[in-house]
């Protein structure tokens, strides 16, 4: 599994990148994508903004609030991307890209014993079979987004952050790694 | 941007190593403010603000622009400090909106609620925020030559900052005094608050359309 994060400002400008691979299962947390994927990575995110705002004004409580969490919203080939939205329009967006069995060297050759045994535990994330709708994943991803979304409102916080600059903070990047170490 | 940067990029960690990501952002929640120093803040605002404007319009609106980013910023903070954080939500509709300004805005920078929200009768998108005794007004009289002005165009910024941030763009958001000597209104409440003031809410036509669109959806 390989991740793409992604932080679109509120004039569909991009704030923030980050690229992992997953921790879980015995990832070792390095993304695989390849150098063609690097360079439409960002294309497909910026595909799938237009989903978001149909989304984020979609059907909400008969309290007139809709959750910041938007969950699953957009998939491109194999690639699955799902969204959190913040109160100042801000988008997060995380594209994932499964481990297909034929991707040579995902893991070493011990670890990948390991992986097959315990990937029916994790999130529905069975080889080939990966479920971006399945309660665990969910749960994962919006965790990932909440604590994400705790350093994000820190940062807006500084006063000498305006706003849709991008974020250069190293502290900052630290968070979200930490963030997908734990729960991704 | 995309490349994993050291931790040496000549970032400057404050003296006890604790920078803004360490810090609780509930910290603060239940933190007052002494008033005196939040006055002489405010008076120094209204100087350099006036020092470099030509008429009352200009100055409101300087006064404005310094709340807006205020308004941005204490959306997100005031959402996240909902009773339950991990469904975090946001306003959709203009109804909730307003009654998060009115209530959770308005106590966590006056520390109680608005005092009246209203709908105009002659215009479905402007609404009517009224305070009757502005805290920023508090210790400003303004000289009767100047008898248009009310500061509290910073608060109107920031009510402009909140509902920009949201995604409902609104024409302007001003602020007027109707208390005391000004006409309208009900006379007994004039009296009663003479520095009854009221924040005019504009909403952009799109913000109406949308509105309406959710409504028959029944969203």
């Amino acid at each position: 599994m390989s991740y793409y994060f992604c932080i679109i400002g509120t004039k569909d400008n991009p704030l923030f990148e980050h690229e992992f691979g997953t921790s879980r299962s015995g990832g070792d947390g390095v993304s695989r994508f390849s150098q063609s994927d690097r360079s439409l990575n960002p294309f497909i995110i910026h595909s799938s903004l237009d989903i978001v705002e149909e989304v984020q004004w979609g059907p909400s409580s008969t309290s007139g609030s809709a959750p910041m969490y938007l969950k699953h919203i957009d998939k491109y080939a194999h690639n699955y991307i799902s969204c959190w939205i913040t109160g100042g329009n801000v988008k997060f967006l995380l594209l994932t890209r499964p481990s297909d069995a034929a991707l040579p060297g995902a893991v070493g050759g011990g670890a990948g014993g390991v992986r097959g045994s315990l990937a029916g535990g994790r999130g529905g994330m069975l080889q080939g079979t990966y479920n971006p709708t399945s309660p665990a994943t969910e749960e994962a991803v919006k965790n990932f987004f909440f604590d994400v979304y705790d350093a994000w409102v820190k940062t807006i916080m500084n006063p000498f952050y305006g706003l849709d600059d991008r974020v250069t903070s190293p502290v900052f990047r630290q968070r979200v790694a930490t963030a997908a170490k734990k729960y991704l | 941007m995309s490349a994993p940067q050291g931790t040496t990029s000549g970032l400057r960690y404050p003296s006890n190593k604790k920078t803004i990501y360490d810090r609780n952002l509930n910290r603060s929640k239940n933190a007052e403010l002494s008033r005196a120093a939040f006055a002489y803040l405010f008076v120094e605002m209204i100087s350099y603000a006036q020092k470099r404007v030509k008429g009352i319009a200009d100055l409101e609106k300087r006064l404005n622009t310094q709340g807006y980013p205020l308004g941005l910023r204490l959306l997100d903070l005031l959402l996240t400090r909902t009773a339950n954080p991990l469904s975090s939500i946001r306003p959709t509709r203009i109804l909730p909106l307003l009654q998060f300004i009115a209530q959770t805005l308005w106590r966590h920078l006056f520390g109680r609620p608005a005092d009246a929200l209203e709908r105009s009768e002659s215009d479905p998108g402007q609404y009517m925020l009224y305070d009757n005794e502005p805290l920023v007004n508090q210790y400003i009289s303004t000289p009767r030559e100047m008898s248009q002005l009310n500061c509290a165009a910073y608060v109107a910024g920031i009510i402009e900052g909140v509902c920009d941030g949201a995604g409902f763009a609104t024409e302007g958001v001003t602020a007027h005094s109707v208390g005391g000597e000004s006409e309208g209104g009900d006379k007994t409440e004039r009296e009663m608050w003479p520095g009854r003031t009221v924040f005019l809410i504009q909403f952009k036509k799109e913000v109406l359309e949308r509105e309406e669109i959710m409504g028959r959806g029944g969203g």
